[in-house]
């Protein structure tokens, strides 16, 4: 018989402790762009637009167990919102992606009502089909969209705004989830996680909270939607709609630990610089090394880098994370 | 005279979906059983398809086989590539929670079509067997579908009675509705599993086959149809039989009625709608086990 000896987590630090270095990243990428080439800031660029699809996905889907197969639905709308915007309307482009975000919020309000009726498997598979839906409508909708042509948007010259909107977005997003993590609100989202019948007879209401996870795990994608679009200056239904822009989402989510406040940072980052260079090395081999990849997190770490961490007393375990 | 002609044409449209269902059908059947049992959603269950499809349409190309003799192939090749995947693969995320196995077969997914890619390039397949069409009392049924439509549906009602009074079929059955009572009662669960898996997969290589004869083979064909097979068995409810038979049926007709009233495009899209609508009344689709 072993005795399970408690000991203090490796890497618990005090929050001053915290807080200082929290501060020093941030310094560290604030400062990076005077630095590095164009190369790397187009590349930090899209790491932290996946830090931000993980960390909403994760709000929703990490808190309170509805996985949701359809943030790429929020993604494209967000994206033609503001190149539609900006391309027939000439708003700023920071406008038109704020824009975009404020739709995703009206839109999540009127599915999640209904949609956060389903349970389980059907919640995942009825948003991946709301995803397609926006996807058809964005292909059939010639007239708004140009349908399968795409929209073409002038060229961004400037990379370090696309860049700092971005590292807002980001801040936002994981400050968001760390607030509601760290408040009731994050602790009642568990609950209806862990059982949602006992979490409404507790009390809990549920259908309230569902509603607010979900509307607000539905505005960053909006918003980080517009922003690639204006950053890559050309859209189509097919890239901005695409389901593998959800799986990846998940996966980045999940791969740092789902349910947790920095899980989908990590993941986001690793997996998604993991993915590039894959994809430098093997551009054809790319999505079965991908897949693999998938393949072999999940029946390896199937609770992330986080829980990892944590079993190995490296992390405390503690709802703060 | 008018009414005559659009009548005609609608019956026709209708049977063309009725006929493209059964092969739906097949498709959807697979992915509910492996659910009913394991409740493991299979994204890979398409790509499983498609390397039926390919298997057809090798075959064809290099050999001239028959497809009627390559879908048997294809089933064989596909059952034990199945059962090797569960054995290997699936079997590791069975009782975790619906978002690993989802996340795992599309990881699954990712890697099949992928390699299919690569290893046979993206282009368009076709596998001419059979060409022409039946006329029966004034209406034009093409051939292929019909030969499609017969087997698929021979399939369906051998994997019906299978269900229903073989012993085996029985214990399938009996593992999805209670997997721990079946385990109680002596049934080797993990053996119906792997089973089960390997039946799934060789009724989506089965549909593969057939419609590599109606339609085209290309590497990403996986995605389209697993998509409408999703549709379908929430349409007719998770864990049902009949519910995705039919469901599948519904699917080809009103496919084929919105293509003939509006676009290709938007009737991809009906397969979408009529899943949402259906789950907007009816959260656990038409003939859903209520979890």
């Amino acid at each position: 018989m072993s005795v399970v000896k408690l000991q203090k987590p490796r890497l618990a630090l005090s929050t001053r402790h915290s807080a200082l270095l929290l501060a020093g990243l941030l310094l560290v990428c604030l400062a990076l762009p005077f630095v590095a080439s164009a190369y790397v800031i187009s590349l930090l660029f899209l790491l932290l637009m996946w830090v931000v699809m993980a960390s909403s996905w994760n709000l929703l889907s990490g808190y309170t167990g509805y996985v949701s197969f359809g943030h790429a639905g929020f993604f494209g709308v967000g994206a033609y919102t503001a190149a539609i915007l900006i391309w027939r309307a000439q708003w700023e482009w920071w406008l038109a992606c704020l824009a975009g975000g404020v739709l995703c919020a009206a839109l999540g309000v009127l599915i999640g009502g209904p949609a956060l009726r389903l349970r389980g498997p059907y919640f995942a598979i009825a948003l991946l089909g709301l995803s397609e839906v926006g996807r058809i409508v964005a292909v059939v909708w010639e007239p708004l969209t140009r349908g399968g042509l795409g929209i073409s948007l002038p060229p961004d010259a400037e990379l370090l705004p696309d860049y700092y909107a971005m590292l807002a977005l980001a801040l936002a997003a994981v400050g968001l989830v760390y607030g509601i993590a760290n408040s009731k609100i994050g602790l009642r989202l568990l609950a209806i996680r862990e059982d949602e019948t006992a979490a409404e007879v507790v009390g809990v209401p549920t259908t309230r909270y569902k509603l607010l996870a979900f509307t607000l795990s539905a505005i960053f994608p909006g918003v980080a939607g517009g922003l690639y679009a204006w950053h890559v200056s050309y859209i189509d239904p097919g890239a901005v709609f695409a389901v593998s822009l959800s799986v990846r989402t998940i996966a980045s989510a999940m791969f740092g630990g789902a349910g947790t406040v920095f899980g989908p940072v990590i993941g986001a980052l690793l997996l998604n610089v993991l993915a590039e260079v894959l994809w430098v090395r093997f551009p054809f081999f790319h999505p079965v090394l991908f897949g693999g990849l998938i393949i072999v997190i999940l029946l390896v770490m199937p609770g992330g880098i986080m829980a990892l961490l944590q079993q190995r007393g490296i992390l405390p375990r503690s709802r703060r994370l | 005279m008018a009414a005559e002609g659009t009548l005609t044409v609608l019956a026709q449209v209708v049977i063309s979906g009725v006929l493209l269902g059964a092969v739906y059908a097949l498709l959807a059947i697979g992915l509910n059983l492996i659910f009913g049992v394991m409740r493991v959603i299979n994204v890979a269950h398409g790509d499983l398809m498609m390397l039926g499809a390919y298997t057809t349409f090798w075959l064809f190309t290099l050999w001239g086989v028959s497809p009627l003799v390559s879908l048997v192939v294809a089933m064989a090749l596909m059952f034990a590539l199945g059962a090797l995947l569960q054995r290997v693969v699936v079997e590791r995320v069975v009782g975790q929670p619906l978002l690993v196995s989802l996340l795992l077969t599309f990881g699954l997914s990712s890697f099949l079509t992928g390699s299919a890619l690569n290893l046979w390039t993206a282009n368009y397949r076709s596998v001419p067997a059979y060409t022409g069409s039946l006329v029966v009392a004034g209406l034009a049924f093409s051939v292929p579908r019909v030969i499609a439509f017969g087997v698929a549906l021979a399939i369906t009602v051998l994997v019906y009675l299978f269900l229903k009074y073989a012993r085996l079929g029985k214990a399938i059955r009996a593992t999805s509705q209670n997997a721990d009572v079946a385990l109680v009662c002596g049934i080797d669960v993990a053996r119906i599993r792997l089973l089960t898996f390997g039946l799934g997969t060789a009724l989506a290589a089965a549909a593969g086959s057939l419609l590599a004869v109606i339609y085209t083979v290309y590497p990403e064909m996986g995605r389209t149809f697993l998509l409408k097979a999703f549709a379908i068995i929430v349409l007719g409810g998770l864990g049902s039989f009949g519910g995705a038979f039919l469901g599948a049926l519904a699917l080809g007709v009103a496919e084929a009625l919105a293509a003939y009233a509006w676009t290709a495009q938007i009737a991809e899209g009906v397969a979408y709608l009529l899943l949402i609508v259906v789950l907007l009344a009816r959260p656990s689709g038409l003939f859903g086990i209520r979890e």
